[in-house]
């Protein structure tokens, strides 16, 4: 993402102009954008006149629109742009030249005055790549948000990884950016069970063919020949990953692909997982092999926060709490030493519930704790999320119902002295 | 032999005459020469029909063979010809003369008979006589056939295919099907399934391929094949396990890495084998094995070091035993294998039951269901007798059965042939011919050949062909058997393993979310409200989301302990919902329900496993299904 032009002031009033280059970057927006925020981008708009004499004349324009966002929709693949409303916005394509697979929609009243659309009229904004996009807050911009931005326009960002999930008759694509896990393709072949002693090539037919799908499936779901790709992992319990590598490997050879062949030479790791589902992914980026190329990229980051704090509440449940409710006792007590937070929780449509989870951010960061913000887009955040979305990591054990018990009594106690002070 | 006494028998005044020719010089037929009859006899037969519907009598025909030297072509033109005449002779004759007819008849028969005193020099240089001229004819003919290649079989009309039918109606058949059930225990034999679990190189694959062959399932050839292929590549201590492990990887790998299913016949058990798998890899495997079966033989290595690898944290033993324990299995013997690398040593064999004993009991088999059995597979040592020499040190100390002894008194367990039908597919493959296969094991109710049967999840239904038991086709089969269906009139892309056979008025229910009461293993990191695991229903493994823990549960009386506990720890029980995971991370969810049964319902189709990160972290019953 590019930066086009920034105005905020020290309260967090004004506007961020950002220039979206790839899918990731729509996720960016995605989580930037919220509703009640005054977004300003470019759209295509079916226009219709009447003239005097009573004819309809309808026309396509071109026409930079500002809207209050009411929805904001993100999908992580192509799909053919379904217009909302009453509004035919849609035919302006979702999908620009280059191989970009992810969507936003943005929709809303129109606030700005306009020449051809009418103010209050509904419009969805089809968010595209290379197009720029202007974003006012409503309740001005925030630590998070404005982290967000930072983080979005560092050029040359992110490790990206092409993975290969799979297990006998499985397989899942998966791309792992910064901030994204895309599963681009999913085979499913069904394979026979080995046979007493006839029928064995059965067995053996089915997974020769199942080998051949997956060569198929990796020239089209992993770009293999991109620079920025830095690793290839082929991921499965048992040997089945050792096949798929050599299979691979004899095929790129049948076929003279000197490029396949070299970055699977160069790229290529196999990694033993302990099944075949893709939330197995998280134990691919614990590897060693993964861990040591790819440290201090966010996603291994977040694997490993997440990690100890599975380790922590095993040896010690005191120090590890989780839950929204515990977790801000902890923070008011200083005891948060790594907050693990996901970004679904900031997407929340009430403001009221961002600001307390941006306030708890500010408090952690300034007590000196680390926060980690989980993608959910990532197979760690969706975990993160099914334990609430916030967990923390404390730096001394506190007991859950012994703070409680605190709380109550706090509050019995604030509720007597109202009643003094009111008598 | 019997071919004269027969002629005798019908034939008095042939026989006189043959006696008075022959002067008792009368050739014997050889066993060949009598197997070799035998066998034209039936096929005849077969062609001619049964003795009262045919004209010719099983004499003639043996006769007939005789003279022809065995060859079942002309003897059968000449059977058929002469079965024509009669034919075409008995319809001219009227009522009244019938018996006329038949006087005649009979001297055509001695006519027939009368070439068996020529063939008296030897079936080698038959003298056609004047007698046999009539057939001299039919004879050439007959030759011209064979040279066209017009053999008997395709002039027989083709029987049509037929859709094949139900034969019984419902009520019929359960009727039918219990007092089978009933039967089974006085006089037929029971039939059972087991699963083999132990270790990784604990030696089951090694022991089931030697138990095969002292049973006489395997045959010496395949043995010698097994041997002489597993030398030719270095791993000759696996030639017994080749025999279970088919798969050119299992073999280069010397491992098994998938169910093998087998069948055996003891004295008065008809033995269903599922070899599974050791390696902790390969334990979804193992799980879906261990669904079907009834029973479970448990091999430990005896050998040092290795009894304690397997059974130590890391190890398979224990972890199998709970599993099988969770998935219904209550009978266990223990096979202590290896014992003849520790020089048969008493005390280590009891050190070793001494270790596994308690924790059997604490995992809920009664000492009554668990037998221990000192065995050595490699040298075949008392795993039917223990009589020869290699065994003379454990007959020192060991009195009890053998194995083969303890395989026999296993018990069934009750079988629910009134529940409805649940067949969860463990294998599909290709049958012969046309239509597709699947096999496994009936949760519940009765099926029989010509059912219409849905196969969920899904909206695809098929109709069953054959129905194939201990490789047997058979019109019906009821719950607890292990059977192979022929289907018809599906796609193969809608049968998954995984997948519920049932009938389309009695559907098994789908699930995505629902509660189940579970007990934690001996796990490290705690199970929080929103664990990823992946669970386990039969042959099925889905990824699924421990949503939340409703409330802790004692043990043994099942009285609620904490309502909403924050972790669960090990060895803890509790009541908790689980839903499934959705396949994609955005977009539109899709979650694939699985076919579930609450345990209140159907025992088989309501355990659950749950497992995360390649260890088994508890297993459940499902108590609700919410949808």
């Amino acid at each position: 993402m590019k930066l086009v032009n920034k105005h905020v002031d020290k309260h967090g009033a004004g506007h961020v102009t950002l220039r979206p280059e790839d899918d990731e970057d729509m996720w960016h927006l995605y989580n930037l954008i919220q509703k009640g925020d005054s977004v300003r981008a470019t759209a295509i708009r079916r226009v219709q006149k009447t003239s005097n004499t009573g004819s309809i004349d309808s026309q396509r324009i071109r026409l930079n629109l500002t809207i209050e966002v009411n929805r904001v929709e993100f999908s992580s693949y192509a799909a053919p742009s379904t217009s909302s409303g009453g509004d035919p916005s849609g035919e302006a394509g979702s999908s620009s030249a280059n191989s970009s697979t992810a969507s936003l929609h943005i929709s809303g009243r129109v606030i700005s005055e306009n020449q051809h659309v009418k103010l209050g009229a509904f419009h969805t904004l089809d968010i595209e790549t290379d197009r720029d996009v202007r974003i006012e807050k409503a309740d001005g911009w925030d630590s998070v948000a404005l982290a967000r931005v930072e983080e979005a326009i560092v050029p040359g960002r992110g490790a990206e990884v092409g993975a290969v999930v799979c297990g006998e008759g499985t397989a899942a694509f998966c791309l792992l950016s910064e901030h994204m896990t895309l599963v681009t393709g999913r085979i499913s072949v069904s394979i026979p069970r080995k046979a007493a002693a006839s029928g064995t090539s059965q067995h053996e037919k089915a997974l020769t063919k199942f080998y051949g799908t997956i060569f198929d499936g990796f020239m089209r779901h992993i770009p293999y020949s991109n620079v920025g790709l830095k690793a290839i992992v082929i991921a499965s319990p048992g040997w089945v990953k050792d096949s798929v590598y050599d299979h691979l490997i004899q095929e790129a050879g049948r076929r003279g692909d000197k490029v396949l062949q070299k970055s699977l030479k160069e790229k290529g790791v196999k990694v033993h997982i302990s099944s075949p589902h893709v939330h197995s992914l998280v134990e691919v980026l614990q590897s060693p092999q993964i861990v040591s190329q790819l440290k201090e990229t966010k996603f291994a980051r977040e694997g490993i926060a997440l990690d100890k704090f599975h380790k922590m509440l095993s040896i010690d449940e005191l120090r590890a709490w989780y839950g929204p409710k515990h977790v801000v006792l902890a923070a008011d007590r200083g005891a948060i030493g790594t907050l693990l937070i996901s970004d679904e929780l900031f997407r929340a449509s009430d403001p009221e519930t961002r600001k307390k989870y941006v306030a708890l951010v500010e408090a952690v960061q300034q007590k000196g704790g680390e926060v980690v913000i989980f993608s959910s887009m990532h197979e760690s955040g969706q975990q993160l999320n099914q334990l609430s979305g916030i967990a923390a990591i404390l730096t001394f054990p506190l007991d859950i119902e012994v703070v409680e018990a605190e709380e109550k009594e706090a509050e019995e106690e604030r509720k007597r002295a109202e009643e003094a002070e009111a008598e | 032999m019997s071919r004269h006494r027969d002629v005798r028998n019908i034939n008095l005044e042939d026989e006189l005459d043959d006696d008075a020719l022959s002067d008792g010089g009368e050739e014997e037929m050889t066993a060949e020469q009598q197997l070799q009859m035998n066998d034209a006899f039936e096929r005849i037969r077969d062609t001619l029909g049964e003795e009262g519907l045919s004209e010719i009598p099983d004499s003639e025909i043996k006769d007939a063979i005789w003279y022809y030297h065995f060859d079942i072509e002309q003897s059968l033109d000449w059977c058929l010809h002469e079965q024509e005449k009669r034919r075409a002779a008995k319809l001219r004759q009227a009522a009244r003369e019938r018996e006329k007819a038949q006087k005649r008849m009979e001297a055509a028969a001695s006519r027939t008979a009368s070439p068996i005193p020529k063939g008296k020099k030897g079936p080698k240089t038959p003298v056609r006589s004047g007698t046999a001229t009539p057939l001299r004819g039919l004879d050439q003919r007959a030759l011209d056939l064979s040279a066209l290649n017009l053999t008997e079989k395709e002039e027989k009309p083709q029987v049509p295919e037929e859709p094949p039918k139900v034969s019984f109606a419902r009520e019929k058949l359960l009727e039918e099907a219990k007092k089978a059930l009933d039967a089974e225990g006085s006089n037929n034999k029971k039939t059972v399934s087991l699963v083999v679990i132990g270790h990784v190189d604990a030696g089951k694959s090694t022991l089931m391929g030697r138990l095969l062959y002292e049973l006489g399932r395997l045959d010496e050839k395949t043995r010698v094949a097994n041997e002489r292929g597993s030398t030719k590549v270095g791993k000759s201590s696996f030639s017994w396990a080749w025999s279970l492990d088919g798969t050119t990887e299992e073999r280069e790998r010397g491992i098994t890495m998938d169910i093998a299913l087998q069948s055996m016949t003891t004295p008065h058990r008809h033995i269903t084998i599922l070899d599974a798998p050791g390696h902790k890899d390969f334990i979804p495997n193992m799980i879906s094995g261990a669904a079907q079966a009834d029973c479970a033989l448990l091999v430990v290595d005896a050998s040092t070091g290795e009894f304690e690898a397997g059974f130590n944290r890391g190890g398979q033993t224990r972890e199998h035993i709970v599993l099988v324990r969770s998935l219904g299995v209550s009978q266990v013997i223990i096979a202590v294998n290896k014992l003849d690398q520790v020089n048969w040593d008493k005390d280590r064999y009891d050190e070793i039951v001494d270790f596994i004993r308690p924790f059997l009991t604490q995992s809920g088999f009664q000492s009554s269901k668990t037998k221990f059995v000192p065995v050595s597979a490699m040298q075949g040592i008392n795993l039917t007798t223990r009589g020869d020499d290699a065994s003379k040190e454990l007959r020192s100390w060991y009195e009890g059965p053998s194995l083969v002894d303890y395989l026999d008194q296993l018990e069934p367990p009750t079988r629910d042939i009134y529940a409805p039908l649940r067949i969860p597919i463990s294998n599909v493959f290709k049958g012969q011919g046309a239509g597709v296969a699947v096999s496994g094991r009936l949760c519940g109710g009765v099926v029989q050949v010509g059912d219409r049967l849905s196969v969920l999840p899904g909206d695809e239904s098929a109709v069953v062909k054959t129905i194939e038991l201990e490789e047997e086709s058979v019109q019906w089969a009821a719950a607890g058997s292990n059977v192979t269906i022929y289907l018809t009139s599906i796609d193969p892309v809608h049968l998954n393993i995984g997948s519920v056979l049932c009938y389309p008025s009695e559907p098994v229910p789908l699930a995505t979310i629902f509660t189940a009461r579970i007990i934690v293993f001996d796990i490290q990191v705690p199970i929080t409200s929103g664990t990823s695991v992946e669970l386990f229903h039969h042959s099925r493994d889905v990824s699924a989301t421990i949503a939340s823990l409703i409330a802790t549960l004692d043990r043994t009386t099942g009285e609620i302990v904490k309502k909403k506990p924050r972790v669960l720890t090990k060895g803890s029980s509790a009541e908790v919902q689980i839903v499934l995971r959705t396949t994609s991370m955005s977009g539109p969810s899709v979650v694939r329900p699985v076919p579930l049964e609450p345990f209140s319902a159907n025992k088989d189709m309501g355990r659950i496993l749950l497992r995360r990160g390649g260890e088994t972290i508890g297993a459940g019953i499902v108590l609700e299904i919410f949808g």
